[in-house]
């Protein structure tokens, strides 16, 4: 796919109030009760706020913090299984970050590895993500070391980038086309796309520099210094506290439990999860395998930029910059990539 | 700052410590240091940036730092009521930590603040609070500005909702509540969740559901207040740390202010106040005990 | 339905191998289930009591044996006493088959020695019987089995009968002080023991499952007798959540138990970094 079309800001508006009219969820960055700016449901394009990186990801839409996996009811000696709907309600996000879009895509891998979770992709089929091009980002931003950027369209449905009166369309994927058909009067001929050069440039030159773009160079070194002195190094500041796992939009771990709810009846649930806690991998036994933070921080790294560019052959992270911006002791994966760039290419070494 | 390194440094060259742990410049602003080494010392700041409650690196539940061996820790006076009850409650031995006391005026919020001090940005906990040193520390040095009058915006805002009816209360809390998505970074970064085991971890049996739902939610937020009431000592960082923004602080300041009130405890940097949980006097209204 | 939802299982019996160790026999309740389902020796499951949660163990009964499935566990956690706690006739839960297997083809004409320690011997089991029913498929098969004590030793009619074979040399053991007056096996630890039986090297395949101690002073001993690390084979097992690759739980270093593993050669071993 790669048509392109124009969508003027009101009937951006228009568009939004169309898709609640015909029953269709409308998900966008807007504020909080608290101040902040969170993905979270909005009732009209007025709601949205473009210009800040929302504090969470899109994660929760595709893998909520919670869900039901089935119900069980015991009867006597027997139990059923009641299972739970696999139909969702289509949804469309408005105002995504092309990293966060590009997260559910990367994620899309794990997700089908060998086993569909059913969950995730019948969310991720309901769910059309129209992406609005980052206007730039902060010094933790590095989606251009990961091989993303402020315009790129990976995990998105449709890309606007702000243009004249309105924003230029890329029509993206077959899924954002038929949005753009199921809405025919809403877009149109406008700027083309030498009128967004301007905006992606400096887009790009804002978060380009913060961290080499020198994937495979991190991937090996990661690979080879399992038991270096740097993991402990950066761990000692952590406090485990998972803060970065549950603002990231690819960590992805889950633990599964069940809650009974009475005597004979109960829900299985599927709840977020992080590598950074003891109890993530503490055996029933006692033995915890990953005895340390050294280890948990490691995992961390590892899995991101190592494990699944082994597995799948692409990066585990997004460069959003939120682990940095959420961490309560300041440990900064720019930092840490950089200093594994260093060190791999003989720079540097442990401070 | 040059008195703070100096007395690092002079700490780290005599051997009377392995590590220094305060602060320092990191990328997103002033951040935790771990100073090893007596050059490393130059890397320490001190100013209103800190807002870090250093005492969580003391807690027996990082493993992790024990390889450091004995420490020096830079604490700003509310810091050091979190040390004090460390070591009121039998955490960490007094003997094992030297404590370099900052004088301090007031800390911003944010660590990655532009902003200068002022009325408009000092952190709530520091309206109206009376320390500018700690009299708990070893070694004292810096200097301090004036401090800032209260009252805390946090305490007008728990009057406000105390004054509500309990409907519009219990309102309010469900819906910060149910942003929760059980991270449980509150408790990993609090100075006073120092258990072990953590109840929100217990699966035999599971007293607290592990799901981010509202009854897992109301039941973890419950237990962590009760379980802090007589030693949170305000430093704010579970509120600071919140993915989710939920303001944890109006809690744990509300129960605060219900042992202060009950009991007559307010958490200081005195050791040997003995802790209200865990001390029984025959005054302690127990008109709850049927 | 979805990956996550197990199959029904209902317990038709239950043994108590040790004082806290069992073995549950479950069989699908569906009935198509039940004639299709079809695993090979080394894969595991996630099990699970509804209301407790679900609990990772390899199958411990033989792929030649249709229609059930057999785990033994030891109870320490949550899940595993709320299996102890199971009645004959109860429904359980059961996800799998997951992850990879022993290479039984490749072994085909080989001699296979089989060493377990303690509750090590459930995986280990599950290669023996598939051995056995197809005896003729191999050639000498030797088991050195050994536990702390004599009532720590699980599947104890099972040694019995494999005792009586003549087509096996079984092995029984116990730590010095574990033995009772009536003891008739050896008494040392496993890796003495497996110097003690010697199998020969040439052309065979040792099976190893035991505590991490165990296999590390097996392993040495093994490759003393000539035996090549990639015919050395063992399972792990670490906590896993999903079983399938996704719930990010099982790693040692890059590798995923539940998909790499659980069976792997004491060459894949010596690879893998010290996280398990």
């Amino acid at each position: 796919m790669s048509t392109t079309t124009f969508i003027r800001t009101g009937d951006l508006k228009g568009l939004v109030a169309d898709l609640r009219a015909a029953g269709v969820g409308v998900a966008g960055p807007a504020r909080t009760s608290d101040g902040a700016v969170d993905y979270r449901s909005i009732t009209a394009f007025d709601d949205v706020v473009l210009d800040a990186q929302p504090r969470n990801s899109l994660k929760q839409f595709f893998l909520p913090p919670t869900e039901p996996l089935f119900k069980y009811q015991r009867k006597g000696s027997d139990v059923a299984i009641l299972e739970i709907s696999a139909t969702f309600p289509p949804r469309v996000i408005v105002g995504a970050r092309p990293c966060d879009a590009a997260a559910v895509d990367v994620l899309d891998h794990v997700m089908n590895w060998d086993y569909k979770d059913e969950p995730w992709f019948g969310r991720r089929e309901a769910t059309t993500i129209v992406t609005f091009a980052c206007p730039g980002g902060d010094r933790s931003c590095f989606c251009t070391a990961v091989g993303l950027g402020p315009d790129a369209t990976r995990g998105s449905d449709l890309l606007l980038v702000p243009a004249g009166d309105g924003y230029y369309v890329e029509v993206v994927t077959e899924k954002g086309k038929r949005l753009v058909d199921a809405y025919p009067k809403r877009f149109g001929a406008g700027a083309g796309v030498d009128a967004t050069l301007s905006y992606r440039e400096k887009a790009r030159a804002s978060v380009e520099g913060h961290v080499p773009a020198r994937p495979d160079v991190i991937r090996q070194w990661v690979q080879e210094h399992f038991e270096d002195p740097f993991w402990a190094d950066i761990s000692l500041r952590c406090h485990g506290c998972g803060g970065c796992a549950a603002a990231c939009p690819t960590c992805h771990c889950f633990d599964i439990v069940d809650e009974p709810e009475t005597l004979t009846e109960g829900t299985r649930r599927r709840n977020w999860d992080t590598c950074q806690t003891s109890v993530f991998t503490a055996h029933a036994s006692g033995h915890n395998p990953r005895a340390d933070q050294c280890g948990r921080c490691r995992q961390r790294v590892n899995h991101k930029f190592a494990i699944y560019p082994a597995r799948f052959n692409d990066i585990l992270c997004t460069g959003c910059g939120r682990c940095a911006r959420t961490c309560p002791a300041g440990q900064d994966v720019t930092e840490i990539l950089n200093r594994i760039v260093a060190m791999a290419t003989g720079q540097g070494g442990a401070a | 700052m040059t008195e703070l390194r100096e007395l690092a440094r002079r700490l780290l060259s005599e051997g009377t410590v392995n590590a220094v742990l305060g602060w320092e410049e990191g990328p997103r602003g002033a951040r935790p240091a771990f100073v090893t080494t007596p050059d490393g010392a130059d890397r320490l700041i001190f100013d209103h940036r800190c807002v870090h409650n250093l005492a969580s690196y003391l807690s027996p539940r990082r493993p992790h730092l024990k390889r450091l061996g004995k420490v020096a820790m830079v604490l700003k006076p509310c810091d050091a009521r979190a040390v004090a009850g460390l070591i009121r409650e039998t955490q960490v031995p007094r003997e094992n930590v030297v404590l370099i006391g900052v004088r301090c005026g007031g800390v911003v919020t944010d660590p990655d603040s532009d902003a200068t001090l002022s009325e408009a940005t000092v952190a709530d906990r520091c309206r109206g609070c009376p320390d500018r040193e700690g009299k708990l520390a070893d070694h004292t040095v810096g200097t301090a500005g004036p401090g800032f009058p209260g009252p805390s915006h946090r305490a007008q805002k728990i009057e406000e909702l105390a004054a509500k009816p309990a409907d519009q209360r219990w309102a309010f809390w469900q819906a910060e509540l149910e942003k929760c998505v059980r991270c449980h970074a509150c408790r990993q970064v609090c100075p006073m969740c120092f258990c072990d085991r953590c109840l929100a971890d217990k699966t035999q049996p599971r007293w607290i559901e592990s799901s981010p739902h509202a009854r897992g939610n109301m039941a973890w937020h419950v237990a962590r207040a009760m379980h802090l009431a007589g030693r949170c000592v305000d430093c704010g960082e579970c509120e600071r740390v919140c993915p989710q923004g939920i303001p944890l602080g109006l809690i744990t300041r509300k129960i605060a202010s219900v042992v202060a009130e009950r009991y007559d405890f307010r958490p200081s940097d005195d050791p040997a106040v003995p802790a209200p949980v865990g001390t029984y006097r025959m005054d302690d209204p127990q008109e709850f005990i049927l | 339905m979805n990956v996550y939802q197990p199959f029904r299982v209902r317990v038709e019996e239950k043994i108590a191998e040790t004082a806290d160790t069992q073995t549950l026999k479950l069989r699908f309740l569906d009935e198509d289930v039940a004639k299709s389902f079809d695993f090979k020796a080394g894969q595991f499951g996630e099990y699970s009591v509804f209301g407790a949660g679900e609990c990772t163990f390899c199958i411990a009964s033989s792929p030649t044996r249709k229609g059930y499935i057999e785990c033994s566990f030891k109870t320490v956690g949550k899940v595993t006493n709320a299996m102890r706690d199971v009645e004959v006739g109860d429904v359980m839960g059961f996800r799998g088959p997951y992850g990879n297997a022993f290479p039984m083809e490749k072994m085909h004409g080989g001699n296979v020695v089989f060493i377990a320690g303690g509750i090590g011997l459930a995986p280990v089991r599950c290669v023996i019987w598939n051995v056995l029913d197809e005896r003729d498929k191999y050639k000498d098969v030797t088991i050195v089995y050994g536990a702390r004590t004599v009532a720590d030793l699980v599947y104890k009619r099972e040694l019995e009968d494999w005792g009586k074979r003549p087509d096996v040399k079984l092995w029984t053991t116990v730590d010095p002080g574990g033995e009772t007056p009536d003891w008739k096996g050896s008494v040392g630890f496993v890796p003495a023991i497996v110097e003690k039986a010697a199998p020969k090297a040439d052309n065979s395949w040792a099976v190893v499952c035991g505590p991490p101690v165990m296999i590390k002073y097996t392993i040495p001993v093994l490759k003393k007798m000539g035996f090549t690390e990639d015919r050395i084979l063992t399972t792990l097992e670490n906590r896993m959540k999903c079983g399938i690759g996704k719930c990010g739980r099982c790693n040692i270093g890059p590798v995923y138990v539940c998909k790499d593993g659980p069976v792997f050669t004491a060459q894949e071993m010596a690879k893998l970094p010290n996280e398990f």
